[in-house]
């Protein structure tokens, strides 16, 4: 028994079997291609991973959070207060404990590291299938990947724990999805719940949802199911998507209220009062020292890509790529948001992807055949690229490949692990980057407290009712020094204490101290 | 509770992939499409349509049925011996198409539909057997695809489409059509591929060798249409469903909630009894069986999660559970929201489709209507095991006015 099959849209080719294994062959072909970049580049994320670049205070953080839903503590072990959707450090959570049983005199950062690593291997495997599906040749799409991640920048920040390289692979999976060729509903409502997972991992990330709904829109060009398929999407992504503010509601912390936090409460914060880092424009302005960050380790993507982006919204195929790109930048650019240290994560695979589409666009533009002068006009491209890029990339791969900036944060850890034990009635005051390290030990994590929390957090402060004179113990690190005037209650405890052991060099020292408690409280 | 929230998921869940299969890809959309007649008439048909105090629209669908632009077929009217009124009404048209149409007096006690159409099963003399109820609106066409349909496909039934139209009426009468609409324009194919198909009770096609082999119709069952279909399906008979909004065949939804309720309770009645007569359970591969038995009891379990989800969401909400058992409670709502998204998508395909005027009350309609649709589907299939419970298995006959015949004067 079957339906009737006379009413065959043309666009089908009636699939012989010789046909089949053509086909077959060449997704074979992709896979090894893809699966072999890919490997080379997460062996060069892997190499030196825990040396480069040094730890920092969010990596910890998230990990920390981790922690806290390994461990049935809830979202966070402080008073979780919608900062932040939580999937990502959910997600983290599944994978951060495996490196943690593997090798456990790596510091907690560093586990955490390596626990991202099957992370960036799948972005980067999307990143080449979305290129093939938005239509690039296999050359153009190992450019995309290579690009990505040859990139210096991609080598710092894809080493480190952010929540944006969750978002970003789960968005890439959407565009993906919403471009499969077989135009299937499910795949359509599957893209629409990648894009949720992405946004309640990053909620960053939602400003280029636009371009995953072009990607579908051109996808479902000229089907008789485009309506089906818009409504597939919406419902994956609005669906999914509902259980974060779902979740606060539950709890009772939908609208903000007294005596509670809430996810709206957040929101209103996130977006208008947090202060604002400048505009791109000013210099010295915390926007534009950032991007001036960025543009040390890696000005060839920023800016290529940025171009590229630009140039790709006249690409159809590409359109949905350099849309994407194009937001980023303008939302980068407008004055007097707050721009975060990681945001260039979420741009960097979409600027590789306009870069390679705009170049395979040229190079089939330019048709080379059999004209020599053709082939003369690529050939000089090549070189100049090449001979701009390569330098400039093989210093900042270098510096990834061998420096090591973590090495104090390594002794100290070290120091907890083999010294602390015994110590379990003291309290500690740690950066987030320690805090693991001091909870793994087997110190009690209510005794180890991230040091700007006794000054903001209110449920922390009553656990101390002695201030400060309840602390044991201090561990001072560059994160702490920074900016003393804003957290009172850490500088009192800075200089009422001695140092018990430091680790590293001048300007990173980290010192372990006892706090004095001879001069009255 | 997180239990009873998974498997309702997974069953709604599935039911929506299902429900949603023939838009799957456009390659499958295409493919439920019937083909255009190639204009050649090989097969002869008996076309039977019987009446049961439904004089009123009988003369209407009679003439419908004869200006088909197929050369050879006749009409057997069934009218019962105890039903003068209808009966006068047949013959009266009967006596404007001498060679055409034959009246059969179905003279058995107790009367239902199956019965009816077994009397005049003896009196058909044409190739193919086909069904269509006393209020269906039949396009002039539909023969000759139909006659199309098994010439190039070889195949033993043909299941044409069916849409109730009136979707303006009232308010469950617009859910009622989006159901016809799905079931015939999506769902029916899948089963069709799958081998196991319920049939529907009109606009079906048999060939009458088949038929006669297959002794009829079951004169106990109230699905009898459903009941043919599974018994053909395991008898490995070809069944191939064709749709086609143009040649689609036209109907009324009940015109009263009690209605729809009575007509309701008897198909999920007899569902029931489908599922108990155990026919099913010859077709050769499990999966089949398994979806025989899914399908069977499916009315149930989609009447049980219509009611039982909304409670849940609303015991979640209310009542202090941890907040992880809550989220679960929310989950089947999932599904069940995408479905009602699909079916939003669906009244505007339908309006497309058959040229209507969806304005936005109707939507607001569709999704207000939601949750009262269920629970009448549920208080159906919570009569329907009562009263198979009880041993009431008469025929509760849907009565028609003809309401789909006004809305289509127009176009």
């Amino acid at each position: 028994m079957t339906t009737i099959e006379l009413a065959e849209p043309p666009s089908v080719v009636v699939a012989g079997t010789d046909d089949v294994r053509a086909k077959k062959r060449k997704a074979n072909t992709d896979l090894v291609i893809a699966v072999g970049l890919t490997a080379m580049i997460v062996t060069l994320l892997a190499w030196n991973i825990t040396g480069f670049p040094a730890a920092s205070d969010d990596e910890g953080t998230y990990l920390a959070q981790a922690w806290a839903v390994q461990h049935g503590r809830g979202l966070a072990h402080y008073t979780y207060w919608y900062d932040h959707p939580p999937l990502a450090w959910i997600q983290l959570a599944g994978l951060s404990w495996i490196p943690a049983l593997l090798a456990p005199t790596l510091t907690a950062v560093a586990a955490g590291r390596i626990a991202m690593l099957p992370v960036q291997a799948v972005g980067l495997l999307l990143v080449y299938l979305v290129s093939r599906r938005v239509g690039m040749p296999r050359w153009a799409a190992s450019l995309a990947l290579i690009t990505y991640g040859l990139s210096p920048l991609y080598l710092t920040m894809g080493r480190q724990i952010y929540l944006d390289s969750f978002a970003v692979v789960w968005l890439l999976g959407a565009l993906a999805l919403a471009l499969s060729p077989r135009k299937h509903l499910w795949h359509f409502a599957a893209a629409g719940g990648a894009a949720a997972v992405a946004v309640l991992s990053k909620e960053t990330i939602a400003v280029i949802l636009p371009a995953v709904l072009v990607a579908l829109w051109q996808n479902s060009a000229r089907s008789s199911t485009r309506p089906w398929a818009l409504g597939a999407f919406v419902s994956g992504l609005v669906l999914v998507g509902c259980f974060y503010p779902l979740y606060a509601m539950l709890r009772g912390e939908l609208f903000p209220g007294p005596g509670h936090v809430s996810l709206i409460g957040a929101w209103q914060f996130q977006l208008g009062s947090r202060s604002s880092s400048g505009s791109v424009f000013t210099s010295g302005s915390g926007a534009s020292s950032l991007l001036h960050s960025w543009l040390y380790y890696d000005s060839v993507i920023l800016i290529a890509g940025a171009v590229a982006s630009f140039a790709g919204l006249a690409l159809r195929r590409v359109r949905p790529i350099a849309l994407a790109g194009v937001i980023l930048v303008l939302v980068a650019l407008r004055p007097g948001g707050y721009l975060p240290a990681m945001y260039v994560v979420q741009v960097l695979p979409l600027f590789a992807m306009a870069i390679a589409g705009v170049i395979a666009w040229a190079v089939v533009a330019l048709r080379p055949g059999l004209v020599w002068w053709r082939w003369a006009v690529l050939g000089a491209a090549i070189t100049l690229a090449v001979a701009v890029v390569a330098p400039r990339w093989y210093v900042g791969d270098r510096r990834a490949l061998s420096t090591d900036d973590n090495a104090p944060y390594a002794q100290a850890a070290d120091y907890i692990r083999a010294q602390w034990p015994g110590r379990d009635d003291a309290t500690v005051v740690v950066d987030d980057v320690l805090w693991l390290d001091y909870v793994n030990a087997g110190h009690p994590p209510d005794r180890v407290i991230w040091f700007y929390k006794i000054d903001l957090d209110s449920a922390v402060a009553k656990r101390l009712p002695g201030g400060w004179c309840d602390v044991d113990y201090i561990v001072s690190t560059p994160a702490m020094r920074q900016d003393p005037n804003s957290l009172p209650t850490v500088r009192t405890l800075l200089t009422n204490s001695t140092v018990i052991a430091s680790f590293g060099p001048q300007d990173g020292r980290i010192e372990i101290r006892r706090v004095d408690k001879e001069t009255p409280c | 509770m997180v239990f009873v929230s998974v498997v309702l998921s997974a069953f709604a869940a599935v039911t929506l992939w299902w429900t949603m299969h023939a838009w799957r890809t456009p390659e499958t959309l295409a493919a439920t499409r019937f083909a255009p007649p190639d204009g050649e008439q090989h097969l002869t048909f008996s076309l039977l349509v019987p009446a049961r105090h439904e004089q009123a629209v009988l003369e209407h669908t009679v003439e419908r049925l004869l200006q088909s632009t197929h050369e050879a077929f006749e009409i057997i009217i069934i009218v019962g011996h105890d039903d003068p009124e209808t009966a006068e009404v047949a013959d009266r048209v009967a006596r404007t198409a001498p060679g055409r149409i034959l009246v059969v007096t179905d003279h058995n006690e107790v009367k239902n539909k199956p019965r009816a159409l077994n009397t005049a099963l003896p009196y058909a003399r044409g190739d193919v057997v086909g069904v269509f109820d006393a209020e269906d609106q039949v396009h002039p066409e539909l023969l000759e695809h139909v006659d199309h349909a098994f010439r190039a496909t070889d195949a033993d039934v043909v299941q044409g489409g069916v849409q109730l139209i009136n979707f303006h009426s009232s308010w469950y009468s617009l859910h009622n059509c989006l159901e016809y609409f799905f079931w015939f324009r999506s769902r029916l194919h899948l089963h069709a591929k799958k081998g196991f198909i319920p049939l529907g009770g009109n606009t079906v096609f048999v060939r009458t060798d088949v038929l006669r082999r297959a002794n009829g119709w079951d004169g106990t069952c109230l699905a009898e249409d459903c009941d043919l279909g599974v018994r053909l399906s395991s008898r490995g008979s070809k069944v191939v469903v064709a749709y086609d909004s143009t040649i689609v065949t036209r109907e009324e939804t009940p015109h009263s909630l009690h209605g729809l309720l009575k007509q309701r309770t008897r198909w999920h009645q007899g569902f029931l009894q489908v599922l108990r007569k155990g026919e099913w359970r010859r077709l050769p591969a499990l999966r089949q069986r398994l979806l025989a038995r899914y399908t069977l009891t499916g009315p149930f379990v989609q009447a049980f999660s219509g009611v039982v989800i909304p409670v849940g969401v609303a015991i979640a909400l209310w009542a202090e559970l941890p907040v992880l058992v809550a989220l679960f409670t929310f989950l089947p709502v999932l599904p069940m929201a995408a479905t009602l998204l699909f079916q939003v998508i669906g009244l505007r395909d339908f309006g497309k489709e058959y040229d209507l005027r969806i304005r936005w009350h109707h939507y607001a309609r569709l999704i207000l209507g939601a949750f009262p649709y269920a629970i009448v589907l549920a208080l159906a299939a919570l009569r329907a095991v009562w009263r198979e419970y009880t041993g009431r298995r008469n025929w509760e006959l849907t009565s028609h006015v003809g309401a789909h015949l006004r809305e289509a004067a127009p176009a």
